[in-house]
């Protein structure tokens, strides 16, 4: 962990208001891990003050990538930096995804929850056998879809809402079938607190080793400030930053 | 080159640089960023006897240059804590002041007698200002008479230099810090968090389970100045200023209206290695006015 200078070299905007960046920064780039993620200072000013989190989409030394969604002042602010402008980021950051030789592994992807998936099946596809469910509200919301086709995925299924693209429904409306034909050992999944609430309420430990990664608000990104708990069913409280993001999806009370 | 060195009295501190409890966990998760031996002391996170899961979610609210938080004193309790002290303790020799909390005086008394009793603890911070233990905000920092009965207790418990940290929510914090002094308090340092409130305005409720929550960040910095230029004219003991620093022009600043040290809070989150540039800051700032020591200008606002 430590916080680095990151320059940005290309700064695109893509379908559905998402954007990615691609920084330079070694430090961090050459000690990521798929599921890592990054606290990034948008902003030099003190408002706002604290800086955001944001998963690593991918690495390859000296660069990291993230991809984003604009939703407030924060990610507004990020979204006016281009190439040449600089950007404070500590990481990397929590625990990550582990590679499981040998093992089927169903990558689950909600919405922006693609990033820590794709940088999981970027590392590891072709290493072990690795199928995708990725699903958005509709098209628009599925911007990398032809750089996830291009990966050695041993099955890709595509949900939309709209319908505009895919099978159309929520993913969780496919999850039992591709349960039962492609047989995963392990699922991985990153999305919306429902998508992972329903995947918790489907998922059977029995059957398949499940971890799910959490976001929660976040005021440091390293352990300090106990403003990111999210409780355990067994009532405690455990913090998605140092202890996480990614927890035993049975682990997690989630929303009824 | 300026003298950064920071007398409180019954010590002295490299330099007027704490880092403020709550805001710095137990220090060791500070040691990727830099050496803690170049700070002035660090403050622990407030502890309790017992362990305390806190309270639930969410636990913070971001505002303008501010941040509002309802943590409510999440902690290990002070078994662990003292293996932490022990263990810190092989990696850094920076003065550790231990933050006491509790739910009644005599819990306060206890706690304070089990760090009091550490060699490797420098001195108490009595945290009778938390917002953030009993709904509604109260503690006992607002109440001249319960503090002077609390910190009475206490001092009778520790041989340790005790600070007794202030409320800015008390009716009156000079008559507080008053009655701290008068009961034997060995430094007063303020402020505490102020009270805030949040809203949902879609589900017409606060956006924290227990109503109000506790300001901190540069959005408090002229409240807490002002609180702190009041008591330092008011009491003889040493004041430690705090709320919202987070530059060296900040620290004089405080310096200026009285206070001994600082303490340093948000701005760790945020910024990780703060406390490095701030000391660095101050530095720069003194040379620059051509200021020799900190008591050159130390209570010298002209007003
Ligand atoms: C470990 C982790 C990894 C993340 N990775 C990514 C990523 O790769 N790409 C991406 O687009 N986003 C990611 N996020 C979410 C991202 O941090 C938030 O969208 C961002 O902080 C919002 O900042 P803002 O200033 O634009 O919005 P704000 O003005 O702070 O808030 C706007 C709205 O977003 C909500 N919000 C704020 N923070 C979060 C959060 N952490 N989670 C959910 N809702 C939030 C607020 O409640 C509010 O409704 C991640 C969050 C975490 C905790
Ligand atoms: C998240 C958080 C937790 C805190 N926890 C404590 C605590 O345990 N004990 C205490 O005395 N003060 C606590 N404080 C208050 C700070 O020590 C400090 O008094 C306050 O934040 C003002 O300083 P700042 O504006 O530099 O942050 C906490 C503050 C924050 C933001
Ligand atoms: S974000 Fe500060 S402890 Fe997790």
């Amino acid at each position: 962990m430590l916080d680095e200078r990151g320059l940005i070299e290309e700064a695109r905007s893509l379908d559905g208001g998402y954007y990615q960046l691609k920084i330079a920064a070694p430090r961090i780039a050459a000690a990521a891990k798929p599921g890592n993620f990054v606290m990034v200072r948008v902003s030099p000013s003190l408002d706002p003050l604290l800086r955001r989190p944001f998963g690593i989409l991918e690495s390859r030394p000296p660069h990291i990538w993230l991809y984003y969604q604009v939703l407030g002042r924060g990610t507004r602010l990020l979204s006016a930096l281009g190439h040449g402008d600089s950007l404070d980021i500590l990481g990397p950051l929590g625990n990550s995804f582990a590679e499981m030789p040998g093992k089927r592994v169903l990558l689950i992807a909600g919405g922006r929850g693609i990033v820590p998936l794709f940088h999981y099946a970027q590392a590891y596809a072709g290493r072990q056998p690795l199928f995708m469910l990725y699903g958005g509200r509709g098209r628009a919301d599925l911007p990398l879809l032809d750089r996830i086709k291009a990966l050695p995925l041993r099955g890709l299924f595509i949900f939309s809402e709209d319908g505009s693209i895919g099978q159309k429904g929520l993913l969780t409306d496919g999850l039992e079938k591709i349960v039962r034909t492609e047989r995963p050992d392990i699922t991985l999944s990153c999305g919306p607190e429902a998508m992972l609430a329903r995947l918790a309420r489907m998922l059977k430990p029995e059957k398949t080793e499940n971890h799910a990664s959490l976001e929660a608000l976040m005021g440091c990104g390293f352990g300090v400030c106990h403003g990111c708990a999210v409780q355990t069913v067994a009532g405690s409280y455990r913090k998605v930053c140092d202890e996480g993001p990614v927890f035993p999806l049975e682990e997690i009370r989630w929303p009824t | 080159m300026a003298d950064l060195s920071a007398n409180l009295g019954f010590c002295t501190l490299k330099n007027p640089v704490i880092t403020a409890s709550g805001t710095f966990g137990y220090g060791e998760e500070f040691l990727p960023f830099y050496d803690l031996d170049i700070l002035g002391a660090i403050v622990m996170k407030g502890i309790f006897k017992e362990p305390r899961p806190g309270n639930p979610p969410p636990r913070l609210h971001e505002t303008p240059a501010g941040l509002l938080n309802s943590i409510g004193l999440a902690g290990p309790g002070s078994g662990k804590l003292q293996e932490i002290i022990r263990r810190l303790r092989a990696k850094t020799t920076v003065p550790v002041i231990v933050n006491v909390c509790g739910e009644d005086d005599g819990e306060f008394a206890e706690v304070a007698g089990i760090f009091s009793a550490m060699d490797e603890v420098a001195m108490l911070e009595l945290n009778i200002s938390c917002p953030n233990v009993k709904k509604g905000g109260a503690c006992p920092a607002q109440d001249a008479k319960h503090t002077f009965r609390l910190v009475r207790r206490v001092k009778e418990r520790i041989r340790k230099p005790l600070i007794v940290k202030l409320s800015p929510n008390a009716a009156d914090i000079v008559a507080v810090a008053q009655a701290a002094e008068e009961a034997g308090a060995d430094a007063v340092s303020l402020v505490n968090t102020f009270l805030g409130l949040a809203v949902d305005l879609d589900k017409r409720q606060s956006v924290f389970a227990n109503t109000l929550a506790g300001l901190s960040g540069p959005a408090i910095k002229p409240l807490a100045l002002k609180l702190v230029w009041e008591v330092c004219r008011q009491v003889r003991i040493p004041v430690i200023g705090m709320g919202g620093i987070t530059s060296g022009r900040d620290v004089l600043d405080y310096i200026l209206v009285g206070a001994a040290a600082v303490q340093i809070g948000t701005v760790n989150f945020y910024e990780p290695a703060a406390a490095v540039r701030i000391i660095g800051e101050i530095q720069a700032e003194m040379d620059k006015l051509k200021i020799k020591d900190l008591s050159e200008i130390r209570g010298q606002l002209q007003a």
